[in-house]
């Protein structure tokens, strides 16, 4: 089975965040750059059935240089290649339709069974780029999976999605595109030697010019908010625990009125 | 001559007038047995096929014959003088009665011999005679008594106390027999000889007998036998007793006696770099171009690692002080030694050819027991915590955690096989330079209310204060940087944090065996440090010592580095802090001494001295303390990983310390402390008990909180 892997390059989770100055996105200077982790249960998944089944297994990417990193601990888990659409201005205002539009070129001249996607990347958490490619790519898809089987004559997959309370088991046809959640896999630390061989293997780097895409972002962000600061955490005093609980249920009941 | 009385006839009673019969013999004999002997070591798999084999050896080692002089000196010390082997009195004093004793015995054999043999045939005099005479029969019999007092301490060891962690193989107990008996029958010799000549009246040596008192004791058995009977008995246990020491020579070459060649030869081969523990070079160039890293085949172990296995007698010290082994984990440091001696010897099997030469065995065509797995369990490789105890305990010079670490690199570089606890903590130390994946641009928030020089703003000072991760990010252990920050101050030191360019020191990461990583950590430090000339630096952390001093110098980060309980140290001397304000109520207090302080750098006194300075309660040591000190079972990455097998670590220190009675433990660690702070919590001692690091104290005492 052939496998597409679309990669997004975020900001690391702990990183300290900061709105540029015109609150319209954020400062990404002095930023750690990881790979967002929902791609990395798909290119794990991906990686699987290719060691499972044979194939070969392809990342694509949409972002500026250094989003190459990201590409570079794909291939390190496996993958054998891959496509940088490398665009830093296109990459900086892409809403989600226009990422997709971008990447279903790229995708398009490939060759492949399966797309795995994130179920959402962890920075604007807007959770529509697969199935905005679906779309374009005229694809099913299935998202917030779990569990992935190729059916003997891989020309179905059954795959388990994670639902409000229970799970639905699902047989699609394929070609079709997947959104990885987590627990679907347990991605991999690359080894040393498959970091090395990762240095190696061909990334084709393309403008979105090259690929003939000149979508336009069908939404703009207008402004940014960062989250109120916590305010820091009181301590209940108390001579035993029963006298903590009742200054504990008295400050619920009086300061936070909760209860 | 006067005193010319005052001697013995050599082989009195065995060899009578005329040709020598028994004399010739006696040398064919032993002749006989010393090529034996020879043929032992040089048999199939025998000695010398073992040492060829450890030369298919391709690890890279640390220098083993450089200094020469200084080398010899210290094995001549080591081996005469036992102090290693003293560290456990029992069996040090034991070892020590059959060594000397041995020396000495060895030493009345050869006089023996000079004298009948070269002497006396060539200048037909007697050197053996009056005063000397005596004192060789009295210092011969008192080298006797002491083999059979030390035998009879190792058997009572080995038959009646039979510690859990002695190893216990038939060679063992042959060993010990075989020295009794050699040992019984020379004084039954004796005996009967002096029965039949000195203590009969008249005899003109019979004034001088009891310098014999050996002999004289074995004699009083016999005394009512009839001086045919005696003489009848003299004579066919001087040949016994011949055939025995003969057999015993043989048996070096076949048993662990041959530990009487290879451990000196492996004490002067010990390790003299500054580093106590120093695991295998990885150059960084060479993680573009090897193809595998650490160890998963015998042969990639340096040859002396190999020899280790050769020289270790299975004595079992490293077993009894190793904290894996003593909470009932599958760690026995002395079984990896074995195991590993075990595979060369299968190994060696098929690496000899018809023709009796050790060729390589190519890895595609060997099938046997897999390195990792098969000889050495995964469970063992991850079960250590990097203590030293082992090498600090092994009386042989042996080198046994490190071992482990080889085979860790391998799985962790080659395989990404590790404990799955590890990988969020190799993700925290790549993305956030820290093992909790802390955002990195809180490291200095701990410091946010205090007055602590940045390096970026100061962009010089004396002493760079490396707080390391447990400092910066770990709620329990920011108040031990807290504390120190303000001494500092307080002392007026001219220093300064590196705050968020500071990175992990990488320590964790190196010893689960992820050199890469380490690597990477190390470098974005020493460039940091290099770009603001740090020359000096005070850590908080014992192991970010540990690893700036050695492991960073490898990588050609040189730096003076000193732990804080040394800096504190100075400074009370000095006067610059005065510990005048009360601490509270400690009780007694006791110190526990972080591995990689102690044993890793000798810092044992300076924690101690800051304490007793405090000027507070009885400080008491805990059964283990100082060299021998039981981990907290933080080092070697343990700290990152669930401790499922066997009984906690922590606990098990924790209770030590609540068996000395103490109400406070003060640590200089931050694992440590965090280890004990939990042990007491989990024990349920939280309300009678308390864990300090000793810069709050400091801290308190100087009225600075
Ligand atoms: C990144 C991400 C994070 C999320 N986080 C949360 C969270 O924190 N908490 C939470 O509760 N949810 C969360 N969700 C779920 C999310 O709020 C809703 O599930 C999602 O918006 C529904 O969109 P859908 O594409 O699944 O549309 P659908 O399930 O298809 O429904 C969308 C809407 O379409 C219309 N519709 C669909 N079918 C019909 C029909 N048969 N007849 C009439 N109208 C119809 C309805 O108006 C419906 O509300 C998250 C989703 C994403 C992608
Ligand atoms: S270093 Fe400590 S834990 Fe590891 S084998 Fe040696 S004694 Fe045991
Ligand atoms: S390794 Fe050293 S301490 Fe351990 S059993 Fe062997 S000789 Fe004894």
């Amino acid at each position: 089975m052939n496998s597409v892997v679309c990669v997004k390059q975020v900001p690391d989770t702990e990183t300290l965040i900061k709105l540029n100055a015109d609150g319209t996105g954020i400062e990404t200077a002095g930023i750690k750059w990881i790979m967002n982790p929902f791609d990395e249960y798909a290119v794990e998944e991906a990686v699987r059935q290719k060691e499972k089944s044979g194939g070969a297994v392809t990342l694509v990417c949409l972002g500026p240089d250094q989003a190459l990193d990201a590409i570079r601990s794909g291939l390190a888990m496996g993958a054998d290649t891959a496509v940088h659409i490398n665009d830093a201005e296109f990459a900086a205002k892409a809403d989600p339709y226009a990422t997709a539009v971008a990447l279903a070129a790229a995708i398009k001249d490939l060759e492949y069974d399966a797309i795995f996607c994130g179920k959402q990347a962890v920075d604007d958490d807007a959770g529509q780029v697969a199935s905005i490619l679906g779309e374009l790519l005229d694809l099913p898809v299935i998202t917030i999976v779990i569990k992935f089987e190729l059916s003997d004559d891989g020309k179905t997959a059954i795959v388990t999605r994670e639902i409000e309370g229970g799970h639905a088991v699902i047989e699609v046809p394929l070609p079709a595109i997947f959104t990885a959640q987590k627990g679907l896999n347990e991605p991999r630390y690359a080894s040393l030697p498959q970091i090395m061989k990762a240095k190696k293997k061909p990334v084709t780097v393309k403008t979105v010019a090259d690929l003939g895409v000149s979508a336009e972002p069908m939404t703009v962000i207008k402004g940014m908010e960062l989250p109120p600061e916590r305010q820091a955490g009181k301590m209940i005093e108390g001579a035993d625990a029963a006298a903590k609980a009742a200054a504990l249920a008295k400050a619920l009941h009086e300061e936070a009125e909760v209860i | 001559m006067p005193g010319a009385e005052i001697t013995r006839e050599l082989y009195w009673n065995v060899v009578g007038t005329g040709f020598p019969v028994a004399r010739v013999l006696t040398y064919v004999f032993a002749l006989i047995a010393i090529i034996l002997f020879v043929l032992g070591l040089l048999r199939k798999g025998g000695l010398i096929d073992r040492i060829r084999m450890m030369k298919l050896a391709t690890g890279p080692d640390v220098p083993r014959t450089d200094n020469a002089g200084e080398r010899l000196k210290y094995a001549i010390a080591e081996v005469f003088g036992h102090r290693k082997i003293l560290r456990e009195p029992y069996q040090g004093i034991a070892h020590l009665f059959i060594f000397w004793g041995f020396i000495i015995l060895f030493f009345g054999t050869f006089m023996d011999f000079f004298q009948g043999d070269v002497v006396e045939p060539l200048f037909h005099a007697n050197i053996l005679q009056g005063g000397f005479y005596l004192f060789f029969s009295f210092i011969t019999d008192l080298g006797g008594i002491l083999v059979i007092v030390g035998v009879i301490m190792f058997l009572i060891r080995r038959y009646v106390n039979r510690p859990k962690w002695l190893d216990d193989k038939p060679e063992d107990r042959i060993i010990l027999w075989l020295i009794l008996a050699i040992a019984v029958t020379g004084f039954l010799i004796e005996g009967l000889r002096l029965q039949a000549t000195e203590l009969q009246p008249g005899h003109p040596m019979n004034p001088y007998a009891w310098y014999s008192f050996g002999g004289h004791l074995f004699a009083l058995p016999f005394s009512g036998m009839s001086i045919a009977a005696v003489k009848g008995l003299h004579q066919v246990i001087w040949w016994v007793h011949l055939f025995i020491v003969l057999g015993f020579i043989v048996y070096v070459a076949y048993s662990k006696l041959l530990h009487i060649f290879t451990v000196p030869a492996n004490i002067y081969m010990r390790n003299m770099t500054e580093n106590p523990a120093p695991l295998k070079p990885i150059p960084p160039e060479s993680f573009e171009t090897a193809e595998t890293f650490g160890i998963h085949l015998l042969e990639e172990y340096s040859w002396k690692d190999l020899f280790d296995s050769e020289v270790c007698i299975r004595c079992g010290r490293c077993v009894a002080v190793c904290p894996s082994f003593l909470t009932d984990k599958p760690l026995l440091p002395r079984d990896v030694i074995q195991n590993i001696r075990e595979h060369l010897e299968a190994k060696l099997k098929l690496a000899l050819d018809a023709d009796g030469k050790v060729h390589v065995i190519p890895e595609e065509s060997y099938e046997g027991p897999g390195l990792i797995g098969d000889v050495i369990d995964k469970e063992t490789i991850w079960a250590c915590t990097t203590c030293m105890a082992c090498i600090e305990a092994c009386p042989a010079y042996i080198s046994q955690f490190p071992k482990l670490i080889d085979l860790r690199r391998y799985l962790t570089m080659m395989e990404s096989d590790f404990p799955a606890e590890v990988q969020e903590v190799f993700r925290g130390m790549e993305n956030n330079s820290n093992p909790w994946n802390i955002g990195s641009h809180t490291r200095a928030d701990w410091a946010k209310d205090l007055e602590v020089p940045l390096m970026s703003q100061k962009g010089e000072a004396e002493y760079l204060f490396y707080v390391g991760c447990a400092g910066a990010f770990d709620d329990l252990n920011k108040k031990a940087a807290i504390s120190l920050a303000k001494i500092f101050n307080a002392a007026g030191l001219d220093y300064a944090i590196l705050g968020t360019e500071e990175g992990c020191c990488g320590d964790s990461a190196k010893k689960i065996g992820n050199e890469y990583l380490f690597q990477m950590l190390a470098e974005t430090n020493i460039e940091v440090f290099n770009g603001y000339k740090v020359k000096k630096i005070i850590t908080l952390c014992p192991h970010g010592y540990n690893t700036l001093k050695y492991d960073y110098k490898e990588m050609g980060g040189d730096y003076e580095v000193y732990h804080y309980t040394e800096i504190l140290n100075d400074l009370i001397k000095s006067g610059k802090i005065t510990l005048k304000n009360p601490v509270g109520d400690l009780g007694t207090i006791s110190y526990h001494d972080s591995c990689y302080l102690g044993r890793y750098n000798g810092i044992y006194e300076q924690p101690r001295n800051i304490l007793n300075a405090l000027g507070v309660g009885g400080l008491v040591e805990m059964a283990s303390h100082h060299e021998k000190s039981f981990c907290c079972g933080a080092g070697g990455g343990r700290m990152w990983m669930e401790e499922t097998l066997g009984t906690r670590i922590n606990q098990k220190r924790t209770q030590e310390a609540i068996d000395a009675g103490v109400k406070t433990v003060c640590t200089a660690c931050p694992f440590c402390y965090t280890m004990l702070t939990d042990g007491i919590k989990e024990l349920g001692k939280g309300e009678e008990m308390q864990a300090f690091d000793i810069a709050q104290l400091v801290a308190k005492a100087a009225g600075l909180e």
